[in-house]
């Protein structure tokens, strides 16, 4: 149990940490090379103020045309997204292993609260598969890929929660939380995933081409 | 009505007595987090003679350490003190926080020698 404790939280996160920083370090280059290659004419009317109204319209609920015909949807993907994110970054217990390997620490949430953000998270996860299975349009364009990924997001929340909450067997929780945390770090470079570092630079794109090019707006 | 008020008195005096005793002898068997100001956590189980014993760990000082100047004090320890008592909510240069110094002296001994609870949840038993 300690041999696999030491290697699942040791060289294993540094594995999980470094492919998910050079991955997407990857993504960033390979995509602005494409572009390069393809469509250099792109980068001559990037335009930040364009790029930055397009993503600030995109990232306030409700900003948008689209947003405010799926009301639903807006709501659960906005509190979704905000909780993945946040949750991990300011978890105590995170905080406080980072502390310990480095020596340097952050501000933390209280643990009541990371605790409903986990839920809201896993009832995130839910809610696309439902809408994946149930919509036809949606599962349409739905492959096997699709709900890998669901699951390999839900996974570390749903583990951590158990962990946290010491339910079950305990150590094993535990044990598959950091797995399942590590295995959704490597994969986000490489599967839709890395939406994460990409979806900014296909709104400024977008931004861009619409105020500068369209003079529209494109939300 | 004097028979009832030393009944009373009398039911009074044994539990002082069964409380006194109870107490001073009671041994550590978690550590107290009473220096947190907003815990988080279940107290952590720690049986401290039993502990060292099946550790076997003689000396005292590998815990209670004892700092002079921020020398450290060799042959010497600090059990009459608290490790709060150095030890802040927050860690000043080599100094680290007090959660830090449980959690750095603790796990790290039982990571080394593979032996001993490691993860939050098998300290901080629920
Ligand atoms: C594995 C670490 C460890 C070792 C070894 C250790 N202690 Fe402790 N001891 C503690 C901790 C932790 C506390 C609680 C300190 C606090 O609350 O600030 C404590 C508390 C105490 C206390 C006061 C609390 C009480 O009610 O008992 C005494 C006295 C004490 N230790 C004596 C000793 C002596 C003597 C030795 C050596 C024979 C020793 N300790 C070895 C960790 C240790
Ligand atoms: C007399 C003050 C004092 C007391 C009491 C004290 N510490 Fe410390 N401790 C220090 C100082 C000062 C340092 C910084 C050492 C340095 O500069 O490297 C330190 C460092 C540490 C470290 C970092 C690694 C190391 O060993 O140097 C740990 C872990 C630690 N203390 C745990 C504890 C625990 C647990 C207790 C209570 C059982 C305790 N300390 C009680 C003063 C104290
Ligand atoms: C110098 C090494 C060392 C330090 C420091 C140490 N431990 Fe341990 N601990 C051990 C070892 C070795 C065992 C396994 C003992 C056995 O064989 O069961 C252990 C076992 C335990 C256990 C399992 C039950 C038991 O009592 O055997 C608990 C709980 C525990 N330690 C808590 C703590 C806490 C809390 C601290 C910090 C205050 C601490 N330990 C500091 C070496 C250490
Ligand atoms: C080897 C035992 C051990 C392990 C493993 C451990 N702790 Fe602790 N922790 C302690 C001790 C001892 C204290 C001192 C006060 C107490 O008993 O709670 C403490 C204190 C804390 C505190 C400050 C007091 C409080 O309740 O707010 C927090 C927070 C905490 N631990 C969280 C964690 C988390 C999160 C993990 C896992 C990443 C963890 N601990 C793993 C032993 C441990
Ligand atoms: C990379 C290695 C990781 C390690 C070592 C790690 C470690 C931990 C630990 C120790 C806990 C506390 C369990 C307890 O209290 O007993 C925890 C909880 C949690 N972790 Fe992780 N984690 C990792 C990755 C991740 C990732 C990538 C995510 C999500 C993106 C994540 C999300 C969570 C959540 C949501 C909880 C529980 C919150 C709650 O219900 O209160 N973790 N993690």
């Amino acid at each position: 149990m300690h041999d696999l404790y030491n290697f699942v939280s040791g060289p294993l996160v540094w594995v999980a940490f470094a492919v998910f920083f050079f991955g997407c370090l990857y993504r960033l280059i390979r995509m602005l090379a494409l572009v390069n290659q393809k469509e250099k004419f792109i980068f001559s009317y990037m335009s930040f103020k364009y790029s930055l109204r397009s993503i600030l319209h995109w990232s306030i609920p409700f900003a948008t045309e689209n947003m405010r015909q799926h009301p639903v949807m807006t709501i659960v993907t906005f509190a979704f997204h905000f909780c993945l994110i946040i949750t991990p970054l300011f978890l105590l217990a995170h905080v406080i292993l980072w502390d310990e390997a480095w020596h340097f620490s952050w501000g933390h949430l209280p643990e009541g609260l990371t605790d409903i953000m986990t839920l809201v998270v896993v009832f995130g996860c839910f809610f696309f598969l439902i809408r994946r299975l149930r919509l036809p349009e949606v599962q349409f364009v739905t492959s096997a890929s699709d709900y890998i990924i669901l699951g390999i997001v839900a996974a570390p929340f749903i583990t951590g929660f158990l962990a946290y909450h010491q339910w079950f067997n305990y150590p094993f929780f535990m044990i598959l939380h950091i797995i399942s945390g590590e295995i959704m770090l490597i994969t986000i470079p490489f599967t839709r995933l890395a939406h994460m570092v990409l979806a900014p630079f296909t709104r400024a794109y977008m931004g861009s081409e619409f105020g500068g090019v369209r003079h529209a707006r494109d939300w | 009505m004097y028979n009832r008020i030393i009944k009373f008195l009398g039911l009074i005096l044994v539990f002082v007595l069964m409380w006194v005793p109870a107490h001073s002898q009671d041994e550590m068997t978690a550590i107290d987090n009473d220096m947190f100001l907003k815990p988080q956590r279940p107290v952590s189980v720690f049986q401290h003679d039993e502990h060292n014993e099946t550790a076997e760990i003689e000396d005292c000082a590998q815990c209670h350490h004892l700092y002079e100047d921020g020398q450290l004090v060799e042959g010497e320890s600090s059990e009459d003190m608290r490790c709060a008592d150095c030890h802040e909510e927050k860690g000043i240069g080599k100094t680290p926080s007090l959660t830090q110094a449980f959690h750095l002296n603790c796990k790290m001994c039982h990571q080394e020698k593979k032996s001993g609870p490691v993860m939050c949840g098998e300290c901080h038993v629920k």
